[in-house]
């Protein structure tokens, strides 16, 4: 941390947008009490969760989450050291930019009958009906965007999305 | 199976209230002479006892409440001990397990209201959690950065029975209270602090922690470095000592906000930066261009003030590998400390003491005189607690006892009696204004109860001080909401509980009043009717910068 320029404070020079949005790889207890403490602690400091995503570890009693955050006016390294101080949380990775699978689920079902413009982009036909079709998709985020910009084309009925989760390419 | 386990973790003293949720602990409380219950007025007055006791002896505080409100009245006085890295256990009793959730009698989710208020909580819904749950929470509260940890029992495993089992190891894999030390820039910081022309070292709470006192004083001194304290650092560093700053902050001495402004270097030790420092964040310390902070919380680095160079480790470990590198010290340093001494002699504390009304210094002033470092001295919130902080010369750790973080008005009474729990050798003297007094009187019965031989100040002026203050120099002159005067009659009251007590109305009383409470052994209050008027100084408006304190007015 040294030799560097500094801003002196986080409020003299709030970060730019897409700076305060940090990637979160976060290994967790099990716990009644566990999701209630890290959305309680990144409420109260001022944070703002984009999305958040939950499944078993490979570790028995713990559990991965992705997290995406928005730092708010705190420096980004924050959400970071702050999560870290739970005692619940056994490791936090933080991988905004770092070389990762990043992938996120969508079921989607819209009006068309006819469905090969998602189809073309990877999409799984899950049901057909009189009242539309169901598809899934999974892909990284810009393949996720271009997905649902095709789908707004197909008279959307509803959308469900997982948020990303994340894998560093290399261990 | 819960006392036992307090018993094994060395405990001594319990500051607690029954009710129906925790009537399983206290029935087996009577088999256990050597844990001694200390039943309080209400359970805000057993967290701040608790607290005060372990501000004044180190070990940490416990406290007994029953679930639902019994529970929730903790909620400030958990929240008092978490901002300022308290150790204690609140052990708090809740519906059975099989009634959790269905809105039972005096239920409510104490995890959930006390979980941003607490370092880590746990609900204990069966008996073969519980030794290991307990164990564990006395570690995570003394160690590494300290604070409350709070445990919600169920009634029924209260009543459970189970075979004793010491846990042999604690395993807690998400908590290394010193995980993330780094000392890998003692050198750097060292010799910046050393090599600098105009440096200023500012000493919080965990040098206090940490029983940093003397390295804090040999580096000080190896470098020709003064030395600010915050608040709750007082008692760091000697106030009478050459390099003295005194206090820091918007409250704090006119010559340390010169030598805070003016640095070229500022090392923060084990102090969290917060705005009653800073004042104008985006103003403090415009000349300083290496930020050194100190801290074990690593998530301070940054937090308020980025520093360029980062130590986190416990102050005294950071001191400790700091000093062998401190080296040459900068040849301009005797200037430096010649500005200081000017700036101290241009911007000393002052008062008022002509307008014929007793003054709260003169009050101070004559206790300093009888106690100098012999007593702790325990301060409420508000005026009181600024005077007592500046008028005073606090010249070693645990003199001072406070509510820094929180702001936390009643803290003073029931700290003070845990505090007296705690070090009953040493005279403890609570100071509080009429406005915070009255918020926790009701533990007066305590002090009763136990002869505690602690002397209550009350620095009466019928008015919310601080607050009338800021409404009449920041607040457009509004006087709204501030005149306490419908309040006891405090010698009256004092009788009630069963304590002597005097008035004193003028400076000619007030050494009479406190030979009187030096000479009864057992508590004993005075009802000092300070001038109405009377301000603290120096202050520096809100929203403005250190630069721009308002001193004393002179008259």
């Amino acid at each position: 941390m040294i030799g560097t320029p500094h801003p002196k404070t986080s409020a003299a020079t709030p970060p730019r947008h897409e700076e305060r949005v940090r990637v979160l790889s976060v290994l967790v207890e099990d716990g009644s009490n566990t999701l209630s403490k890290i959305s309680g602690l990144i409420r109260r400091r001022g944070f703002h969760v984009r999305s958040i995503s939950v499944g078993p570890s490979p570790q028995p009693g713990r559990s991965r989450m992705t997290l995406t955050v928005d730092a708010g006016h705190a420096e980004s390294d924050q959400v970071r050291k702050q999560l870290e101080r739970l005692v619940e949380v056994i490791e936090v990775e933080d991988v905004t930019g770092e070389d990762v699978h990043s992938r996120e689920l969508v079921v989607a079902k819209v009006k068309a009958s006819q469905v090969g413009g998602l189809v073309d982009l990877g999409a799984k036909v899950l049901n057909t009906a009189s009242d539309g079709t169901t598809v899934e998709f999974s892909g990284e985020g810009k393949d996720v965007g271009d997905f649902i910009d095709e789908l707004m084309r197909h008279g959307v009925v509803d959308v469900a999305r997982s948020g990303p989760v994340v894998l560093r390419r290399t261990a | 199976m819960i006392l036992e386990a307090l018993e094994r973790e060395g405990v001594e003293y319990i500051f607690g209230y029954p009710g129906g949720a925790n009537l399983p602990i206290y029935q087996h409380l009577p088999e256990h002479p050597r844990l001694k219950h200390i039943l309080v007025r209400h359970e805000q007055g057993a967290a701040h006892m608790a607290d005060g006791y372990a501000r004044a002896c180190g070990k940490p505080g416990v406290v007994f409440a029953t679930s639902g409100p019994g529970a929730l009245n903790l909620v400030t006085g958990l929240c008092t001990a978490y901002m300022d890295s308290v150790p204690m256990i609140a052990i708090t009793g809740q519906v059975n397990s099989t009634q959790v959730g269905r809105d039972a009698f005096q239920e409510s989710d104490v995890i959930g209201a006390t979980s941003s208020v607490t370092k880590h909580s746990y609900l204990v819904t069966s008996i073969d959690q519980l030794p290991r749950v307990i164990h564990e929470a006395f570690h995570i509260a003394t160690t590494g950065r300290p604070g409350p940890v709070l445990i919600d029992i169920c009634k029924d495993v209260q009543q459970a029975n189970a075979e004793r089992v010491t846990p042999d190891r604690l395993e807690i894999p998400g908590y290394q209270p010193n995980g993330h030390v780094n000392l890998e820039h003692a050198h750097e910081a060292a010799r910046a602090l050393a090599g600098a022309e105009r440096p200023v070292i500012l000493a919080g709470h965990g040098v206090l922690l940490s029983h940093a006192e003397r390295e804090l004083f040999k580096f000080a001194e190896k470098a020709a470095a003064p030395v600010g304290t915050t608040l709750l650092g007082i008692g760091a560093f000697p106030v009478n000592h050459p390099l003295s700053l005194h206090m820091t902050g918007f409250m704090g001495t006119g010559w340390n906000l010169k030598a805070v402004q003016n640095a070229d270097v500022l090392m923060m030790v084990g102090m969290r930066v917060d705005d009653r420092v800073t004042a104008r964040l985006a103003d403090f310390a415009p000349n300083v261009k290496t930020f050194i902070h100190v801290d074990i919380d690593g998530s301070e680095m940054g937090k308020n003030v980025r520093p360029h160079i980062e130590l986190v480790a416990d102050a005294r470990n950071a001191l400790e590998a700091m000093t062998p590198h401190v080296g040459e010290v900068d040849a301009g340093r005797g200037q430096w400390l010649a500005q200081i001494d000017a700036w101290r002699e241009e911007h000393p504390l002052k008062y008022t003491h002509s307008n014929g009304h007793l003054q709260p210094q003169d009050v101070l002033i004559d206790m300093y005189r009888r106690c100098r470092s012999e007593a702790i001295v325990v301060a409420d919130v508000g005026q009181n607690q600024i005077w007592t902080a500046l008028w005073w010369n606090y010249d070693r750790p645990g003199t001072f006892i406070n509510s820094g973080g929180a702001g936390t008005m009643g803290f003073a009474l029931p700290a003070a009696i845990g505090a007296k729990f705690g070090r009953p050798d040493k005279a403890v003297w609570c100071v509080a204004g009429e406005g915070g007094f009255v918020m926790t009187a009701q533990e007066l019965s305590v002090a009763v109860e136990h002869n505690l031989d602690i002397k209550i100040v009350i620095l009466n002026n019928f008015s919310l001080g601080m607050v009338r203050q800021f409404q009449d120099d920041f607040y457009g002159g509004v006087r709204s909401q501030v005149d306490m005067t419908h309040i006891p009659d405090f010698v009256k009251l004092a009788d009630a509980y069963g304590l002597p007590g005097i008035r004193v109305d003028s400076l000619e009383q007030v050494g009479a009043a406190m030979d009187a409470a030096e000479k009864t052994k057992g508590p004993f209050l005075i009802d000092f009717r300070i001038d109405p008027e009377a301000n603290v100084y120096p202050i520096v408006p809100l929203g403005k910068s250190l630069n721009d304190f308002w001193e004393a007015p002179d008259k």
